[in-house]
């Protein structure tokens, strides 16, 4: 057999193989230079290069040029490269909230930020998988990294906890995933999305069954990911027990890398799976819908409180997978870039209340915050409303699009089930913000150096507030045109 | 004679052992250990499909799954021996701190 070597486009595969190298290269750095400032600084160096290489392949991909590496299997379709933009923000603003909080608990080892970069790599990669195993890789690259960084606080039992709990499940959610690829392989013969579309729709096809029971478990696999109800059990521990700047990664970048991986096999080869297939996601966001909104009513703790949030927001986010199609992709970057900047908001506002071993995420540390630090409590406030989706700020102008998307797509009970738990989460969402203005503090604040993550919470108001106030310029950004592989 | 669906069905067997493993055991090195067999059951109904499709494919992406099995396992017994340093036992029961 003749050896046939893949067609590698090295543009599309710019962005990633800037991340990569510099993530090795401040490997590298880190074992003679245990400075971490110039090893986070030289990370988000590498963000924003790549920022500059995709953003260079969105203008050329606006402009009608699709690009892809390896015959189809690794996408640059516009889609795949507004993803990258909001797994860089998210991965950036990370970085910014990391610096401040691993100094303040000592925890300073400058592996971390490669460790961030290699993770954010493996969500890109995610984005860009146009084939089941590189989609898998990419899944990965991505968790081991963040397995990794949640068990960071080595002397935290807590942390230690998270870590081991993430990996287990982590695992047993990937054995599914890589079992429902194995049966989609058994059923079609292919891995490549075109390819098995191809051999689903083929004249004589028998292997339905084994098809549907494979993107099931593919189902499940990338639900644990984003924790969907009743894959979310591991949510509020590894949430609460990580440290705080990396739970905001793993809610923002490891969310946005697992659902534009559902949105894109969804898009193309669910609909030629049997019904089964599509009704358990129905079922699943009904479910994450309503235990996600209810739980976090009852939480005392904000980061537990925030954890069942961000479950809620994965049956939001589900809502647009379902939708399919370009409306619901649009929906769904849109999304995912306003939850970005709100909940890494958030969490960069924890991390300046909590002290230094992690501790006092309860409501009381918000008592009177107004009064001590108002410029911080008006920022939480912004985050606070805009997750709870109140007008002129970014997360209402979400939630509309993708609910109109839902309704576009004739799913109206389930979109009236979402409309219902969003007002109940008004509740939670609103409790700290009584707690910052109307109650008397009861704690010191802290006064800590933090100008790093003041940086990043003021990018994420900003961003909050400026995507609110004009959402269109971003949403006509995402017309998203002809995907790659729609055409064939 | 032989046909794919007895390997499928071993494979199938095997991942049943495997889960029930991962969800009997209480020692976190079972635990790994059973991850490693439902990795295991996947691959022997991979590498099957691919031996009676008679295609490479499926052979890529059996090597695929034994360097990622490899990965998860050298990631797996380090957050294991930090959990084994901070508690002194190497079972799941210590794990259960912050269900109050």
């Amino acid at each position: 057999m003749p050896l046939v070597l893949p067609d590698i486009d090295w543009l599309t595969l710019a962005p990633l193989l800037v991340l990569l190298s510099t993530a090795s290269l401040a490997a590298l750095y880190a074992l003679y230079n245990r400075s971490s400032k110039a090893v986070a600084l030289l990370a988000l160096l590498g963000l924003a290069v790549a920022a500059i290489f995709n953003l260079q392949l969105f203008v050329a991909s606006r402009a009608g040029e699709l690009r892809s590496s390896f015959g189809l299997r690794y996408l640059a379709d516009q889609g795949a490269l507004a993803f990258n933009f909001v797994i860089l923000l998210g991965a950036a603003l990370a970085i910014l909230i990391s610096y401040d909080y691993l100094k303040r608990a000592e925890l300073e080892q400058p592996e971390y930020y490669p460790l961030m970069l290699l993770s954010a790599s493996g969500a890109m990669v995610m984005a860009a998988a146009g084939d089941l195993i590189i989609l898998l890789l990419g899944l990965e690259i991505m968790s081991l990294a963040v397995y990794v960084l949640s068990a960071w606080r080595q002397q935290a039992r807590e942390s230690a906890e998270a870590g081991m709990k993430y990996f287990l499940l982590g695992a047993f959610a990937s054995a599914f995933l890589i079992y429902g690829i194995a049966l989609i392989y058994g059923a079609t013969g292919f891995f490549s999305y075109p390819q098995i579309v191809a051999g689903l729709l083929a004249e004589g096809f028998e292997q339905i069954f084994l098809a549907t029971l494979g993107g099931i478990m593919i189902l499940a696999g990338l639900g644990f990911k984003v924790a969907l109800v009743p894959f979310h059990q591991w949510a509020p521990d590894v949430y609460t027990g990580a440290p705080t700047p990396v739970t905001a990664f793993m809610s923002v970048v490891v969310k946005t890398a697992a659902f534009a991986a559902l949105l894109r096999i969804f898009a193309f080869i669910y609909p030629e799976l049997g019904v089964l297939a599509v009704q358990s996601l129905v079922v699943l966001i009904a479910l994450t819908l309503i235990v996600g909104n209810f739980t976090a009513l009852v939480q005392r703790g904000i980061k537990r409180m925030l954890a069942y949030s961000a479950v809620a927001h994965a049956g939001y986010l589900a809502l647009a997978v379902l939708a399919a199609g370009n409306l619901g992709m649009r929906a769904a970057i849109w999304y995912l870039t306003a939850y970005t900047l709100m909940n890494a908001g958030a969490f960069a506002v924890l991390t300046l209340l909590s002290d230094r071993n992690d501790h006092g995420d309860d409501l009381e540390r918000f008592a009177g915050l107004a009064r001590s630090r108002p410029y911080l409590a008006a920022a939480m406030t912004v985050f606070l409303l805009s997750l709870a989706g109140i007008p002129l700020l970014a997360g209402f102008v979400g939630k509309i699009l993708v609910f109109s998307a839902a309704i576009e797509a004739g799913y109206v009970s389930l979109t009236v089930i979402a409309i219902i738990t969003s007002v109940v989460a008004m509740v939670y969402y609103l409790r700290p913000v009584m707690y910052m203005y109307f109650r008397e503090p009861e704690y010191e604040p802290l006064q800590t150096n933090s100008r790093s993550t003041h940086i990043a919470i003021g990018i994420a108001v900003f961003g909050t507030v400026l995507l609110g106030i004009f959402p269109g310029w971003w949403y006509s950004l995402l017309d998203l045109g002809q995907s790659l592989l729609a055409g064939l | 004679m032989l046909t794919l669906n007895h390997f499928l069905a071993l494979g199938a067997i095997l991942f049943a052992i495997g889960l029930y493993g991962l969800l009997s055991r209480r020692n976190l090195v079972a635990i790994l250990m059973s991850v490693e067999i439902l990795l295991n059951a996947i691959l022997v109904n991979v590498v099957a499909i691919a031996r009676f499709n008679d295609q490479a494919q499926g052979d890529v992406f059996a090597l695929f799954i034994i360097a990622i099995a490899a990965a998860e396992v050298a990631v797996g017994l380090a957050l294991f021996l930090n959990v084994f340093r901070l508690n002194g036992v190497a079972t799941v029961d210590p794990l259960r701190r912050m269900k109050e």
